[in-house]
């Protein structure tokens, strides 16, 4: 197989290939495919949602729709590389990624503007099989994806929110 | 507004065209294929409901016409007479008719032009002579090609609902026109958005009005059902029914039709006693129930009364205490009301006790919670051996609710109307603290206070609900809210006004929090969360 280089050359477009919506989480980079991405806009004023976990920040009026917005970083555990400063610990999660999963729309809070990439579906590898018997947050990551040096972890939205996390939010 | 006779005129005149249209259908299918039974069995159904419908409502040219043609259909299902050309004209002619009499039902001067037609529809119904068919006579062509449609148009609730949900949208974007227009004071944009408030408002109005039925369209299936349920039951019971006309919208209707049923079975089977029984008692053999509509002000109150046992009190608190619920010291000192109120918590109603000795706990919170769900209250009264009276009140429409909005810790908080009682300001020193609550004495009545803060910042394990320390400030605003006979006030941050808000549902995942009842979206956009009193009132009862 002719591996170098590959997403510059045209024949790669023979090959089955997924277009995702890629942002920051931490200092990983982080991808979903885009058809499940239904806009990125600027955050909208959030009213603070009391009695749900901390990983929801609220909701916000989206076009009309009211969605919860969520913080993967704090769902994930996932810490700021800088975050021992505090200047970047102030820093807002300017973006947000709406997503729209089947009976759901939901929406992710990103520092930096998303941006899109398409991967062929051979350069995404299954989830290696010791991150799933770690059970490593339930599994939300589908796979982990590889251009060049970076290294995308592709999630599955449907599992970001598992279903006994949505259980749990209604005590 | 109309009356309910114009309004029934109206109908049976939309209905009565279509009649006539599927008639018109079924004929001239029934002409290349006279053999057709079961579209001859569906001509019959149309003209026999026409018939029925035509009578009721004193259109006896029609009734009268539709039962000839229903005769002489008869006669071709029964194969005595045969669908040949010559009957077919003439029951098309009759049916052209019958469509020239419908459309002209309101014309005081209308005549029938042609005799001739009904006596040949005569002539086809009368046995002896069907065979004889030279006697018809050629009738004068009705001007039947005279195509109408009909004024009234039916629409499915859907797409009333998708309406309502758009003007909702409107009047969120209305509101916030009419605060930026304040805020920039301009004149042609403070113009311009009171035009567009008189609009909108005209509109919502115009919807909300769409979607009113009349109550009669449930209560009068009740007739039906009583006598089913009474008969079942071997009683004798009279049901009357008052206030039909009152207007209230379809879906809530909908939604409450279970409840009403469930209650009106509940006074049959378990309220009002057998006929012996009820002489012994020096009553009447017959039962009364009594169903009764009535408007007052943005609401609807509907009302099922019996007058039969009445609900056992001693054995209610019985059940109370074997339920844990409460202890037997504290139940002998609640008053009745609130005992009664104990009959809508779920688990109660599986009480055997109570099911055996007044049968009243079956099922009540489920009528309970339909009714919560459509922000309304229900209530009961009862008298030992007097009878049962059960209170639904219920709001006129769904769209706009009143609410009292707040801040609470520098978020937006919403309380329907509906579950306040009042709003008083008391100094910290009036409150006291009790247990792990905070209590204070208002309006002559001991009520539990909840610093609302507190509650909605902490989870279970920190919150402090009881300590006066945790209050900022030291006149407190509390707003006092009312549940299924309980009272609660809730201390909030600053209190703003009463304004009519629209409620949009939370969606998934935080649909299923209990205490949100959903959101609206303020004039100046920002999101306020709407708190359900129902659920915060079980919140402490649970805990409790």
């Amino acid at each position: 197989m002719n591996t170098d280089g590959i997403s510059e050359k045209k024949e790669v477009n023979r090959e089955p290939s997924v277009h995702l919506i890629v942002f920051k989480l931490g200092s990983e980079e982080y991808g979903i495919r885009i058809e499940q991405v239904k806009e990125v806009t600027l955050t909208p004023e959030i009213a603070r949602m009391p009695k749900t976990p901390s990983f929801i920040k609220g909701v916000a009026n989206i076009r009309g729709d009211i969605i919860a917005l969520l913080d993967l970083e704090e769902r994930f555990h996932i810490g700021s590389p800088e975050s021992s400063t505090e200047i970047v610990k102030e820093k807002q999660k300017s973006y947000t990624l709406v997503l729209e999963a089947k009976d759901f729309t939901i929406g992710l809070l990103v520092r930096e503007v998303p941006h899109s990439l398409t991967i062929p579906i051979s350069r995404i590898e299954k989830t290696p099989s010791f991150i799933q018997d770690l059970q490593i947050n339930d599994n939300y990551i589908e796979g982990i994806g590889k251009l060049g040096d970076r290294l995308i972890i592709v999630l599955d939205i449907h599992k970001i929110l598992t279903f006994e996390e949505a259980e749990l939010l209604k005590d | 507004m109309k009356s309910r006779e114009q309004e029934y005129k109206e109908i049976f005149i939309s209905e009565a065209l279509e009649y006539f249209d599927a008639l018109n259908r079924h004929i001239s299918t029934l002409e290349k294929n006279p053999e057709d039974d079961q579209i001859l069995a569906e001509i019959f159904r149309l003209l026999h409901n026409l018939k029925a419908n035509a009578k009721a409502i004193g259109y006896l040219q029609i009734s009268d016409l539709s039962h000839k043609l229903e005769t002489a259909f008869e006669l071709v299902r029964k194969r005595e007479l045969t669908f040949s050309n010559e009957i077919a004209t003439i029951l098309f002619d009759g049916i052209d008719l019958l469509g020239e009499l419908i459309t002209n039902v309101d014309d005081p001067n209308y005549k029938i032009l042609d005799e001739s037609l009904i006596h040949n529809l005569d002539i086809l119904a009368d046995k002896t002579s069907s065979k004889n068919l030279t006697e018809v006579s050629k009738a004068q062509k009705v001007n039947a090609r005279n195509l109408s449609l009909s004024d009234l148009i039916y629409i499915q609730i859907k797409k009333l609902d998708h309406l309502l949900n758009l003007v909702g949208e409107l009047i969120i974007d209305r509101d916030r026109i009419i605060s930026l227009s304040k805020d920039l004071n301009n004149e042609d944009l403070k113009s311009v958005s009171s035009h567009l408030y008189r609009i909108t408002e005209e509109i919502q109005f115009s919807v909300m009005d769409a979607r009113l039925v009349n109550v009669g369209s449930l209560f009068n299936k009740f007739p039906r059902i009583v006598r089913d349920i009474a008969q079942a039951e071997q009683k004798e019971i009279q049901l009357d029914i008052i206030g039909q006309d009152i207007q209230i919208d379809r879906n809530i209707l909908q939604i409450i039709t279970d409840s009403l049923l469930h209650l009106v079975r509940n006074a049959i089977t378990h309220g009002i006693e057998k006929g012996a029984d009820r002489e012994r008692k020096n009553k009447p053999r017959q039962g009364n129930l009594s169903l009764s509509a009535q408007s007052d002000r943005d609401n609807v109150l509907i009302r099922l009364s019996d007058d039969g046992r009445g609900i056992d009190i001693p054995a209610v608190k019985k059940a109370i205490v074997a339920r844990k619920f409460l202890s037997f010291e504290v139940v002998d000192d609640l008053r009745e009301s609130d005992i009664l109120s104990y009959l809508f918590e779920p688990g109660f109603s599986m009480a055997k006790e109570v099911t055996e000795f007044s049968g009243r706990g079956v099922g009540l919170d489920v009528v309970k919670n339909a009714i919560d769900s459509i922000g309304g209250r229900i209530q009961v009264h009862s008298e030992k051996d007097k009878g049962t009276t059960f209170t639904l009140h219920l709001p006129t429409s769904i769209a706009v609710k009143g609410a009292l909005l707040f801040e609470v810790e520098d978020g937006y908080y919403a309380i329907l109307l509906m579950h306040t009682d009042s709003v008083v300001s008391i100094d910290k020193s009036e409150l006291h603290e009790v247990g792990n609550m905070l209590v204070a004495n208002i309006k002559n009545e001991t009520i539990p206070v909840i610093y609302l803060r507190e509650f909605l910042n902490n989870d279970d394990a920190t919150m402090n609900l009881g300590s006066k320390a945790r209050l900022n400030g030291s006149v407190q605003n509390i707003i006092i809210v009312i549940y299924n006979n309980r009272r609660l006030g809730l201390i909030v941050d600053k209190l703003y006004r009463q304004q009519d808000i629209v409620i949009k549902p939370l969606n998934k995942p935080v649909d299923n929090i209990e205490i949100y009842g959903g959101v609206t979206l303020l004039g100046t956009g920002k999101v306020c969360l709407v708190l359900d009193v129902p659920a915060i009132t079980r919140y402490f009862i649970v805990k409790k």
